[in-house]
């Protein structure tokens, strides 16, 4: 956090006049990554990688070559106990409020550290969460735009088969129509016909009962007395030798008729299969 | 010379250089930046959270005038929260038990809330001096005592914060030299002790916290009278 400060510190020097120029290139040694500012690099994800909380992983690499795995801790150590053997290092009761204070931190970072790292990250991951939901809503709804765009292309390309039905049920209307109205102007046309036939009809059975009564009535004009006297004097013989005729048919039909009727009796009465009932009821 | 325990609280010099300046600054320099980057890494975001969380329940119960002062106090509470914390850390200063620093913060800070209210509403700044629904016999009595008791806010305020760390800092030293000088004695007492000042450094913390947030939500409440 203090090289903050001295890289601070340096940035407002190295913008002042001639002694920034110099204290520019002087600083080159100690910066790590390209001096350009475009594009901006990305940022490490995680922090520097440091043991026992404290002491970056750097020291121990640094050492590693030289003094092995034990060398830093030997380092520790021995400043340790050199600073408390010449007494640069006095303990006394800050000692004890020193290791009191260390115990809550320890305990605060051990039990609270990965909660509240996952919540740092929780909010960072929301806020690309939210972004990327907006970009997959983006997308989907362009994506759904182009199966519309396509369905409504099918559609259009079967376009032809509505129209032609349409087509078709108009045509079959005009028809239709036509048609009644045909069958009405037929009608219309029988009916007027039929009443001149009835016309012409009306007019021979007029002329003919004229003419019959016409017939009729100079007849019986033409009649004369004498006429009728003779035609009646005739149809009175005829009827007299007529009915003589007739009475002797009819007792000789009486007879014969008696005669068929005894006999009928005499055979049929009281025989098996005689329907007495059925004559009876 | 003698040490005694109160040398914890002189202003730090060394080599006859005073250092106030730098205790008191080196806050400053353990909050980064917030950077341009859209994600940020965990100790921008969860400072970033926490400014933003503050800051909103802070200005909740006031009005738009109230707003204005939302930087100043959030800026004031990010500065003592984090000195009385790192006033716990061994072989630390800590500005915040000087009662002069207190007071510069407790007594402008004060008369600005009293100032805006006389200017803007006097009316209603001076009604605050007497309680609705008292009895007319008690109203010159509470008056005075209103103004009395308006007039010890800003004591009060840089008091309480002074006192409370002063005194938790001494508490710590005292058990913490108890446990020194009876360590090579009585160790199991001074186990005992220890166990003490474990428990002392629990409520150290928990106080610094609260009173860097009382001291700002107090300001807060005069503001909301005054504003």
């Amino acid at each position: 956090m203090l090289s903050r400060l001295v890289l601070v510190s340096g940035h407002t020097l190295k913008n002042s006049g001639s002694f920034g120029a110099c204290m520019v290139q002087a600083s080159r040694t100690f910066h790590q990554s390209s001096q350009s500012l475009a594009p901006v690099p990305p940022l490490p994800e995680k922090g520097g990688k440091v043991r026992h909380g404290i002491f970056p992983e750097e020291l121990f690499t640094l050492l590693y070559p030289k003094t092995g795995v034990t060398g830093p801790y030997m380092l520790g150590t021995g400043l340790l106990l050199y600073m408390l053997s010449k007494e640069i290092y006095v303990i006394n009761h800050e000692t004890f409020a020193a290791a009191s204070i260390g115990a809550v931190v320890i305990y605060g970072i051990k039990k609270f550290g990965p909660s509240v790292a996952a919540f740092a990250d929780k909010i960072n991951e929301d806020k690309v969460a939210k972004a990327q939901e907006v970009k997959d809503q983006a997308m989907a709804s362009l994506a759904q735009g182009i199966e519309d765009e396509k369905k409504e292309q099918w559609r259009v390309e079967g376009r032809h088969m509505l129209f032609d039905a349409k087509r078709n049920n108009v045509a079959m209307l005009l028809e239709t129509n036509y048609r009644e109205r045909l069958h009405m102007v037929t009608n219309e046309v029988k009916k007027r016909l039929d009443y001149q036939v009835e016309l012409q009809n009306l007019h021979r059975r007029m002329e003919q009962e004229h003419m019959v009564n016409w017939v009729e009535q100079s007849v019986v004009k033409s009649i004369t007395p004498q006429q009728e006297k003779e035609s009646i004097a005739k149809c009175i013989a005829d009827l007299k030798v007529l009915a003589k005729n007739t009475q002797a048919r009819a007792t000789l039909n009486l007879r014969i008729f008696s005669k068929v009727l005894k006999i009928t009796v005499k055979n049929v009465w009281g025989k098996p299969g005689f329907p007495v009932k059925r004559l009876l009821a | 010379m003698m040490t005694s325990f109160f040398d914890q609280f002189a202003s730090p010099s060394y080599l006859g250089i005073p250092l106030i300046a730098v205790a008191i600054a080196l806050p400053w320099v353990l909050y980064p930046t917030p950077s341009s980057r859209w994600i940020n890494n965990r100790l921008i975001t969860l400072q970033g959270w926490f400014i933003n969380r503050f800051t909103n329940q802070l200005m909740l119960p006031l009005n738009v005038g109230g707003h204005k002062w939302a930087l100043l106090l959030a800026s004031l509470m990010i500065f003592l929260i984090t000195i009385n914390m790192l006033g716990l850390l061994p072989y630390t200063f800590t500005p915040t038990t000087q009662l002069s620093l207190n007071m510069g913060f407790a007594v402008p800070l004060w008369l600005a809330t009293v100032i805006i209210g006389m200017r803007n509403q006097p009316t209603v700044a001076l009604g605050h001096l007497l309680p609705e629904g008292t009895p007319i016999p008690l109203i010159p009595v509470l008056i005075i005592i209103e103004t009395i008791s308006l007039f010890i806010r800003p004591l009060a305020l840089g008091v309480r914060l002074t006192a409370n760390l002063t005194a938790g800092h001494l508490l710590i030293q005292l058990i913490a030299t108890a446990v020194f000088v009876l360590l090579p004695m009585m160790p199991t007492v001074a186990i005992l002790t220890a166990t003490v000042l474990f428990l002392l450094t629990l409520l150290e913390v928990a106080v610094a916290m609260i009173q860097a947030y009382v001291f700002v939500l107090l300001l807060s409440l005069y503001l909301q009278e005054n504003v």
